[in-house]
This record gives C-alpha cells, sequence and structure tokens, in this order.
C-alpha cells in the first residue's frame, strides 16, 4: 500500500488499533470481535442501514462548501463499529490535554501581556509578529479568569509504533463535538447488545459542562448570566453543531444581526425589546467578529463587541486573538511553551516538524518532498495541504515555489502513517485509518469528557479524515477502569 | 350523553396515554442507560418502572425472589399474561373502549385504533431482545403521537371530547406524579452528588421520560437542581406534561360538561386544582414524597368522583 520508507530500524507498518501483530484483536477488542462474528454479515448490513436512517431523521448532517451558495448537505457519515480506548490509554491522553490547554492558555496570557516568552528568547519575536492570528488590537485585555480557550479540540493520532502523537491544536472554534454525542446516541440505538459487555464512559453531559464553564464568565454573576451561540447562520458548514448545542443547553441561537452594541453593552433583539448578553459562545472567526476592529466588510459579527469586551460588559469565548497559539508555525514550540510555563516535560510529543524558515530543515523537505506532509500554517479542515505520497511531481513542485515564496506561510512533517482500524465498508469489514480530536473545556477547571471525536479516512489507503474530503466518523468508547 | 358512552370515552383515552406513557419508560429505560459507568444492577435498573406501573407485586408474585432481569421486565410490561395494566392489555382496552363509542369518534380516528391494535397486539407478545424491544416502543409511541394529532384535527370539541380529555390528562397527571415519585427517590439521597456526570443522567432520564428535557434546559439555567425539576414537573403551566397543565385542561373539560348538581366532582376538582396553585418552596416545606402521595390521593378522589357522578 505504502512505500516502504526505512527510517532509523522503527517499523513503518501503520499501528492496528483492533488486531495485534498476529492477526488476533488485542484483548480489550476481543468481546466486541467475538460479537461482531456472532452478529454476521447480513445483520451487520441491516444495522448499517437503519444507522443511516437514523441519522436521516435526526437530521445530523454537515455541509460541503461547494459551487453555489447553498453548499451541499450531507449525512454525517458513521461507521459501526467502535473505536476503544483503555483506562490507562485514556489517564494519559487526559493528563497530557490538560498539561497543554493550560500551558497554551499561559502563553496567550504572556503574548497578550508581557510577552516574557519572546524576551526570554524562547520563541522568534517574527514568527508571533508575522502570525495572522496574532492581534495586535487586544494586546493588554485581560478576559474573564485569564482564560482564552475555553473549547480546545486537539488532533490525536497514533504513530506506528502506537504512541498517541498530538497532531494539530484547535483553538478557534473547534467543531465536532456534537458529531461525538450523535455517534453515541446512534450506536446505542443500533448496537445496544455492543454495550452489554463493557463498561462505557458517558459523554452526553459534555453540553452541561460546557454551560457551565460559560456561566462562570458572566460579568454579572452566574445567577444572570444571558448566553448565546453566535452562529454565521443556516449555511455554515457546522450549523447543525451550533443549534445542538444551544437546544441542549436551553441558550438563544443568534446571528450578529441579532445583536446590538450601546455604549459597550451587548444586547439581543427580542420582542419584549433589548435583552442584555453576557457571554457570547462565537462559532465565527475573529475575523468577522466586530467590523470596527478586524474586517470592516464583515456582516456576520456584532459591531462595537469587541469594546464590549474590553470593558469587561461581556465575554467572548473562545478570546479574540486565540488563533496565534494554534498557528502551524507556533506548533513546533508547543513543547517548549510547556516546559517554559510549567517545568514540566511534555506528556503528549508532538508529530517532528520542519520549519520552512529554516534553510536546513528546508533543503531536507525538498529533498524529500514525496514523503512529506506540506502544510500552510492558517489553513485548516485539509485545504492548503500537500500529501507527499499522493502528488505528482508537477504540484510538488508548485508547493516548493508557495514555500520560498513565503516560507513563514508553511511547515512539513513526515507522513505520519495514521493508525488502523477495522471499519464496516460496503458489506465487508476493512481497515481505514483514523484520529482523535477530544473537547477540553477550560472553565473554573480544565475538564476532558471521556471520549472524543474518531474522524476515519473512508478511501482505501487515504490518510485524510477530515469531514470536508470525505472523512468519517466512529463512535469512540473510553472504558472505566 | 349516555353514561357508558362516556365511561369508555374517559377509559379510551386513559389507557391509550397509559400504553404510550409506559413505552416511553421503557424506551428511555433501555437505551439511556446501557452504558453503565457506574455498577447498576439489573434490579436498581428495572425496579423503578415496576413500582411506577404499580405492577411490583404481581412481578413478584409471578417471579418469587428468582430476581429482575432486562428480558424478563420487557416481556412483563410488553404484555405480561398477570399483568392486568401491561402495554398489551392497555391496547386492547382501549380498542374495547373505542369500540363501545365509536358512533362518537371520527373516522380516521376509528382506522388509527385498529392499525395500532393490530399492528402491535402480536409483536407484544414474541419475546422480545432488548434493542428490538426499544425500536418497538419508539414505534408505539410515535403511533400514540400520531393518534393524538388526529384526535385534536378530527373529532367533534363536544361532550364526548371533554370526557376524552378528563381521561387522557387524569392519567396523564397520575403517571407524572409516580415518575417524579419514584424517580426523585432514587436520584436524591445521595446530596453529594449533585452536580455530577451520574446526577446528570438520572435527571435527563427522568426529564427524557416526560419528553420534557429540552424544554426544561431552556427553563433553567443552574443545571438540575431537585427543586427546579420538581417545579417544573408540577407547577409549570406551559409544560405538557406538568401535573398543573392536566389539571387546567380537566377544569376547563368540566365546563364544557357542567358541574350541576355535581357535588362530588366539584369538591375533588376543586382541591386537585388548590394543590397545584402553590409553589416549590411549600411543596419542600411538606417534603416532596409526601406532597405527591397526597396529590394521588386526590387524583383517585376525582376519578371516584366522576365515576360516582358521571359513568353510573
Amino acid at each position: 500500500m505504502y512505500k516502504h520508507i526505512p527510517s532509523g530500524g522503527k517499523s513503518r507498518t501503520p499501528y492496528h488499533e483492533f488486531y495485534s501483530d498476529d492477526f488476533t484483536p488485542r484483548p480489550h477488542y476481543q468481546l466486541l470481535w467475538d460479537h461482531i462474528r456472532s452478529t454476521g454479515n447480513n445483520a451487520l448490513e441491516v444495522k448499517s442501514h437503519e444507522s443511516q436512517l437514523a441519522l436521516q431523521a435526526e437530521g445530523v448532517t454537515f455541509t460541503v462548501y461547494g459551487d453555489n451558495e447553498e453548499g451541499i448537505e450531507r449525512i454525517w457519515p458513521f461507521d459501526l463499529i467502535p473505536r476503544i480506548i483503555t483506562a490507562s490509554e485514556w489517564v494519559k491522553i487526559e493528563s497530557g490535554l490538560k498539561q497543554r490547554v493550560r500551558a497554551l492558555n499561559l502563553f496567550l496570557a504572556d503574548l497578550y501581556g508581557e510577552q516574557k516568552i519572546i524576551k526570554d528568547g524562547v520563541i522568534p519575536p517574527e514568527l508571533i509578529y508575522q502570525g495572522k492570528d496574532f492581534r495586535r488590537e487586544i494586546i493588554g485585555i485581560v478576559p474573564p479568569l485569564g482564560i482564552y480557550t475555553h473549547i480546545s479540540g486537539i488532533d490525536i493520532i497514533r504513530d506506528e509504533q502506537g504512541e498517541f502523537l498530538i497532531l494539530e491544536d484547535n483553538l478557534r472554534t473547534p467543531s465536532g463535538v456534537s458529531y461525538m454525542i450523535e455517534n453515541r446516541v446512534i450506536e446505542r440505538r443500533i448496537m445496544p447488545e455492543f454495550f452489554g459487555k463493557y463498561r462505557v464512559r458517558r459523554v452526553e453531559h459534555y453540553p452541561s459542562l460546557l454551560l457551565a464553564a460559560l456561566r462562570s464568565l458572566s460579568p454579572r454573576g452566574k445567577e444572570n448570566a444571558e448566553i448565546v451561540v453566535l452562529t454565521p447562520g443556516i449555511y455554515n458548514s457546522a450549523y447543525f453543531e451550533h443549534t445542538f448545542l444551544a437546544k441542549e443547553m436551553g441558550v438563544e441561537l443568534a446571528e450578529g444581526r441579532d445583536m446590538v452594541t450601546i455604549n459597550d453593552i451587548v444586547y439581543l433583539k427580542t420582542t419584549k425589546g433589548l435583552q442584555q448578553v453576557d457571554v457570547i459562545y462565537r462559532r465565527i472567526d475573529d475575523d468577522f467578529l466586530d467590523p470596527l476592529v478586524f474586517r470592516s466588510d464583515s456582516a456576520l459579527g456584532i459591531t462595537g463587541v469587541i469594546n464590549a469586551w474590553r470593558a469587561g460588559n461581556v465575554a467572548i469565548v473562545n478570546a479574540p486573538g486565540s488563533g496565534i497559539a494554534d498557528d502551524k508555525a507556533v506548533y513546533p514550540f508547543v513543547p517548549d511553551i510547556i516546559r517554559y510555563y510549567l517545568g514540566q516535560q511534555p506528556i503528549l510529543n508532538n508529530v517532528p516538524t520542519y520549519q520552512m524558515t529554516s534553510v536546513k530543515d528546508r533543503e531536507y523537505v525538498f529533498d524529500n518532498m514525496e514523503r512529506m506532509v506540506v502544510k500552510a500554517v492558517s489553513e485548516s479542515g485539509g485545504y492548503g495541504m500537500l500529501m507527499g505520497p499522493s502528488s505528482t511531481p508537477a504540484l510538488r513542485k508548485e508547493f516548493m515555489d508557495l514555500v520560498l515564496e513565503n516560507p513563514r506561510n508553511y511547515i512539513a512533517q513526515p507522513v505520519v502513517y495514521l493508525s488502523r482500524h477495522v471499519c464496516y465498508m460496503d458489506s465487508e469489514l476493512e481497515a481505514r485509518h483514523l484520529d482523535l480530536r477530544p473537547f477540553v473545556i477550560y472553565g473554573e477547571d480544565i475538564e476532558v469528557v471521556p471520549g472524543g471525536l474518531t474522524r476515519v479516512a473512508l478511501r482505501k489507503g487515504s490518510l485524510v479524515v477530515n469531514s470536508s474530503q470525505g472523512g468519517g466518523s466512529k463512535d469512540t468508547w473510553v472504558l472505566a477502569e | 350523553m349516555l353514561s357508558r358512552i362516556a365511561d369508555s370515552m374517559y377509559w379510551m383515552a386513559r389507557y391509550l396515554e397509559r400504553a404510550g406513557e409506559t413505552a416511553r419508560l421503557m424506551e428511555i429505560n433501555l437505551l439511556y442507560l446501557v452504558e453503565a459507568e457506574e455498577d447498576m444492577s439489573e434490579e436498581y435498573r428495572w425496579r423503578p418502572i415496576l413500582q411506577i406501573t404499580s405492577t411490583e407485586p404481581m412481578y413478584r408474585e409471578l417471579f418469587g425472589d428468582t430476581g429482575i432481569t432486562t428480558p424478563r421486565v420487557v416481556q412483563f410490561i410488553s404484555a405480561g399474561r398477570t399483568n392486568t395494566s401491561c402495554i398489551r392489555t392497555c391496547l386492547r382496552l382501549f380498542r374495547e373502549n373505542a369500540r363501545v363509542a365509536r358512533d362518537r369518534i371520527s373516522k380516521e380516528m376509528w382506522e388509527a385504533v385498529n392499525e395500532i391494535w393490530m399492528g402491535f397486539n402480536e409483536r407484544l407478545k414474541t419475546s422480545l431482545s432488548a434493542e428490538r424491544a426499544s425500536s418497538l416502543f419508539v414505534e408505539l409511541r410515535n403511533q400514540v403521537a400520531r393518534f393524538n394529532g388526529l384526535t385534536a384535527s378530527t373529532m367533534m370539541r363536544g361532550e364526548a371530547y371533554a370526557f376524552y380529555e378528563l381521561g387522557g390528562c387524569l392519567e396523564r397527571a397520575d403517571m407524572t406524579s409516580r415518575i417524579l415519585d419514584v424517580k426523585y427517590h432514587i436520584i436524591l439521597p445521595d446530596l453529594s452528588m449533585v452536580g455530577s456526570a451520574l446526577d446528570y443522567y438520572q435527571w435527563a432520564a427522568l426529564l427524557k421520560s416526560l419528553s420534557g428535557f429540552e424544554a426544561f434546559r431552556r427553563s433553567y439555567h443552574a443545571g438540575f437542581m431537585p427543586a427546579d425539576v420538581a417545579e417544573f414537573v408540577v407547577l409549570n403551566r406551559e409544560f405538557p406534561r406538568s401535573i398543573a397543565f392536566s389539571v387546567e385542561r380537566m377544569t376547563e373539560a368540566l365546563e364544557k360538561i357542567g358541574l350541576q348538581d355535581k357535588e362530588a366532582t366539584s369538591v375533588a376538582f376543586n382541591w386537585l386544582s388548590a394543590m397545584v396553585d402553590t409553589t416549590a418552596r411549600d411543596i419542600f416545606a411538606q417534603g416532596l414524597h409526601e406532597y405527591l402521595e397526597q396529590l394521588l390521593d386526590k387524583i383517585g378522589q376525582c376519578h371516584a368522583a366522576l365515576a360516582g357522578d358521571f359513568f353510573q
């Protein structure tokens, strides 16, 4: 399937989550495997069909941006076979995520404050100042509780040895948590018998944890917190999630045009007049948040909201300016950031990363382009990316030119062969690559819901799991001790 | 109208409501509690259902002390021979009463009655796996909802309809009180659990059994405070499954029917109305369990008064 790439004697065969090397199921999958076999292929086919109908009936969809402005609404792709994470694996993931999110928040507070980390020479200043998500406009503002990223969705992969590595920090408006919950709801409905033999930890209380965190940020106190989810509207790819979260938390789902700022206070326009807003969980990017401060052509945001935020009259979640911490050019420095602020070694490691600003790194990458992934630092969702192994010489040339034009804008990583798992594809059980996005909530405490969104690359051999690029998903089980 | 017809309209609604609500309870219990993070015995999971449906003595008589298991409870609640309020029996009596009152209900309703009976009679009797059972219960709940919609849109709003309303609302108020009483008992004793994840799932299951989860989240933002849940379920007049809502609709139905010389009914329903004209604080001062017991007693008295004044 892949060219064998020698690499210091380490195995380059993708790790298989389900089977051990001799093709017997790993111990924690044995019961599930027995059950799948006794269920039989016909029954699985029926179940697979039922899960489609259920997703359709519940309207669980996502939108792929297409040629027309409406986009194409698709049913969320769901695979029947759950992915299992053992209790001890989870302990490591959870502590690693908490450590990382804590450090990244200290980093953001520092960047928009004293900038000690730059003065101490840990991070080159140009890396920060050239980042398009470093927002000078908000320097000196301290957000409620001093926290920037109240919701983080951190992508984790397993390398060929089965080690969990951090692939990406998503700290702006990470999405996918509603699908994590819907996957569980569907799995339980279609395959309740799967659960019988395991003790699976629950994930559906995520919205209540989120609500508690949002309430804790209210300038007028928890008791009077008026909270809104700010959505760009029904054509946004994650609109399903926006409605899901608003509904589960019982708060208003609003668009920018539903709000107005008067004397640095944000109000909702309601049938009973203006109503003060305390916390805005925004699902739009910084660029569009406030035409007075950021992009002046934005019609999605709320004029004056940044001034209201600066005045301490409203909390914005995640805080404006958070994007610089998940800039892919900052990513290689995160282990140093953890050491710098916490004095600890990172619990979860990064994927090795080459910086295109370094001549040595760049030459090495150019020489080995077909085994590299090259990523534009400010893109997400699998856009603006070169997958070396499946690229053409022409495309590689094109990317080299792009890199030379603006080295700050690119990083490269050796292709990591994401771990594989059994999936039910067209009446057969086949192996597909996958990753994991757990969600971290930072309010008065840091909490990680035991689970996450497992994304699957549905095309055989593909390493791209993004739903906008043909990815699917699985229910993710974290086992209790 | 004939007393006998009034009686049938009343019971037709009661049995349908009971069947639908029992199916909903079963569905939630089968599905919502399958992830057993905490060790939850089958007994712990299912005994409340037997208590809510008042069928525990019948169950114990049948199975002795050999324990409460999921397949047994599913079978017993669906179509247990010795269970006089199993879902199948409710549906059979629903249809029998509809036959008696055939000329008072619309053609569309009558066809739906038959569809429901034919669609579920045999299937409820077969021994069902937990997953088959849960999809059957979902289907039944949908059929009940469809029937309610047909009734609302095709039935004349005369005296017959008023008795139908009385039956449906009385049953609903009765069921809601039992659900709250039993579930509250299970959830509450451990105050240290308030705010924990387990706590969340227990309250959510309670509210979902009453189709009130999302509505509750919209009305209360402080999480699941026991007093809020009780207030919502008992006193909220906008929540269609609250006790106060049912009582209000029964009062309206009685106005339609007229209460001249119906001393017992007037008195009983005045008491019932007075009971929901209160605050959560007062309910808790008295004790929720004591309050709900008293409420159930009053509901029973209302039923007895109706039977004495109208159905004999």
